[in-house]
């Protein structure tokens, strides 16, 4: 996603940003107006050319979604491992360890 | 231009009380021990996650029946410091197998002790998940959306704290 990279630097009109990537302009076109429905880029007519540039909006909740994703997940991540240890050295069950392939604990079923 | 980077790159980094080759193991030989439930892209809950241990390796979900469900590929592979792979994941929790659709997740790990270890993420390019931003909009403007899986996870990690 090179267009998205190049917008990020500043606002382009579509013969702008074909003439510095190895597509044609109406790839460009194409994937600009992916971008525009997808809420993460926006036009405006300045003189008698559009100009294109980042909706920040757009890209902060798309950076949202991802942030809450792998905050959850690390989260869990780092509740597997204490459990885990604290499941190795009590000598007991715990959720983190039911499925160790590597450590098999003390535990008895 | 660091603006461009910063915009489009999330991380995260948690440290954890044990060596590094036990945190890379966990981290990717026990995914399944883990990853949020519910954040499964098969019809059915899954119960396995396994990283193929090399680069070009799969990185898929198994279920209960042995279905494979594909999540990514390993693009780098250096245990027990990194790992990076693909997410061809959009917001939908649908598998694109397009390459250029894909956003790359990098989990380093340094040691920091004999016992400790710091674990940072990186999940750039997530911009290439554009097409399928108009669904998450719709998700996370829905009442329920994170606000309840967050509800839920803070009941989960209570119970995990007291069990």
């Amino acid at each position: 996603m090179a267009i998205f990279q190049r917008l990020a630097n500043g606002p382009l009109a579509v013969n702008e940003l074909a003439a510095v990537l190895p597509v044609s302009r109406p790839a460009v076109s194409q994937h600009l107006r992916v971008l525009k429905d997808a809420g993460l880029v926006v036009d405006s007519a300045e003189g008698t050319r559009r100009m294109y540039r980042l909706d920040p909006e757009g890209v902060a909740r798309l950076r949202a979604h991802f942030d809450q994703v792998w905050e959850r997940a690390l989260g869990s991540f780092e509740k597997a491992v204490e459990t885990r240890k604290k499941g190795e050295s009590d000598a007991k069950d715990s959720r983190g360890n039911h499925r160790a392939k590597k450590r098999p604990s003390g535990r008895t079923h | 231009m660091l603006k461009t980077a910063e915009g489009t790159i999330v991380r995260k980094s948690v440290r954890v009380g044990v060596p590094i080759e036990q945190a890379f193991s966990v981290f990717v030989e026990q995914m399944e021990t883990w990853w949020p439930a519910e954040h499964h892209i098969g019809g059915k809950a899954f119960e396995s996650i396994i990283v193929e241990p090399r680069v070009g390796g799969r990185w898929y979900e198994r279920d209960a029946e042995g279905k494979d469900c594909d999540w990514g590929t390993v693009r780098a592979w250096d245990p027990p410091r990194l790992v990076t792979l693909t997410w061809h994941l959009g917001p939908t929790w649908k598998f694109d197998p397009d390459l250029a659709k894909a956003s790359d997740v990098a989990i380093r790990f340094t040691s920091e002790g004999p016992s400790t270890t710091l674990v940072e993420l990186e999940h750039s390019g997530i911009e290439r998940h554009g097409e399928g931003y108009e669904q998450l909009r719709a998700a996370l403007d829905g009442p329920d959306a994170w606000t309840r899986t967050l509800e839920e996870f803070a009941k989960a990690a209570d119970r995990g704290v007291r069990g």
